[in-house]
């Protein structure tokens, strides 16, 4: 995949999540409204590639002030990931030379590979996700199963012990998966059914969303290093 | 400058260390009183969830998640307010109760955390907000 595209699905799709995500906003509070109103036509701008160094700028600025309004991310880990392709794909449209417009974009896919490696790391420490009791207490106590009913997974210790070592599994070995084209396509694919699942499961919608986003930089990263 | 740098280093440099500790859990329960007197009694988890999901809705959801992502906002607040008392989150959480109720009175509520203790889930109060107008008395 070529740089230009990969920066260009990157700005589509990131506008995408952004629209999802600012028109929720927009059945919220007045001061919300007039907050997120602004940041959907940016994100209608930037889908459509209306000059998109400036938009892209525009949008920086604007989360920033999104960050004093809610003292912090509104939505924690999906928003961060959101601000770092933004700022990621403002500082490849504004960086003087190619070399630093591919570092900002290869910092993107590094961190997508991060992601998944440093969360499949804290698992695999902690002796409560190696027995499985993590995932029973995600379900049993926690306050992100999406509905009652899903609480009676917790009374499934089997089913949550191979679920949590197939976590596990997935996020420490995805850094493999960039030897090749192949592996890497079939492990982003299993990587989004994963968001998926959390997001039915524990309503984590933005995360899919935004994850998704992210994706072509590592496609270009594997294809620039590979080829190199 | 240095509190925007605070907000944005996060992300620029993230952590990336999703549910690594599954944590003592908040809610947030409310009691509404007709009276600035009066006691409040009845306890009621604000914005509980839904019993069931059918999958079609949560194909929806999927693009339309509003009130779910408002209750992770809430619950992040929450986290805050227990941790660190902040008068931000407090008033945040003020906000969304007040907003959705539609009568005159007076509201209060109350940080609950749920967590494992051997087999048991316990729960326990962990803040109680003063008391506060909404409606008409909190235009008088």
């Amino acid at each position: 995949m070529s740089f230009d595209l990969a920066l260009r699905l990157t700005e589509i799709l990131l506008a995408l999540a952004f629209i999802q995500q600012s028109a929720e906003h927009l059945a919220g509070a007045k001061d919300e409204r007039i907050l997120f109103l602004p940041r959907l036509v940016l994100s209608g701008l930037l889908l459509i590639g209306f000059y998109t160094p400036i938009i892209c700028a525009l949008l920086a600025l604007h989360a920033v002030l999104m960050l004093h309004r809610f003292q912090g991310p509104y939505n924690g880990g999906s928003d961060r990931m959101g601000l770092l392709i933004l700022f990621c794909v403002t500082l490849a449209h504004v960086l003087p030379t190619e070399r630093w417009q591919e570092l900002a974009l290869g910092y993107l896919a590094l961190q997508l590979l991060l992601s998944y490696f440093i969360s499949g790391y804290v698992k695999i420490i902690n002796p409560e996700w190696r027995n499985g009791r993590a995932l029973n207490d995600v379900f049993s106590f926690s306050a992100y199963p999406a509905s009652e009913a899903l609480r009676g997974l917790a009374n499934r210790p089997r089913i949550l012990y191979a679920a949590s070592w197939a976590v596990i599994g997935f996020e420490l070995v995805f850094p493999l998966s960039f030897l090749t084209e192949g592996t890497l396509l079939a492990a982003l694919f299993i990587a989004a059914l994963f968001h998926l699942a959390n997001a039915f499961l524990f309503g984590l919608n933005r995360f899919f969303w935004v994850w998704l986003a992210s994706y072509p930089s590592i496609l270009w990263l594997q294809d620039r290093l590979i080829s190199f | 400058m240095i509190q925007t740098l605070k907000l944005i280093l996060p992300a620029l440099v993230p952590s990336w260390r999703f549910f690594d500790v599954i944590a003592p859990s908040p809610r947030i329960e409310i009691a509404v009183m007709r009276s600035e007197g009066s006691a409040p009694e009845d306890w009621r988890e604000f914005c509980p969830r839904p019993l069931t999901l059918t999958l079609i809705q949560m194909l929806k959801r999927m693009i339309w998640n509003t009130r779910w992502n408002e209750s992770l906002f809430l619950m992040s607040c929450a986290e805050r307010l227990a941790k660190d008392d902040e008068a931000f989150a407090r008033q945040e959480i003020f906000n969304r109760i007040k907003r959705k109720l539609n009568s005159d009175g007076f509201v209060q509520f109350r940080l609950t955390f749920h967590a494992r203790e051997g087999r048991q889930i316990i729960k326990h109060i962990a803040y109680l907000s003063p008391l506060e107008p909404f409606g008409r008395e909190a235009a008088l």
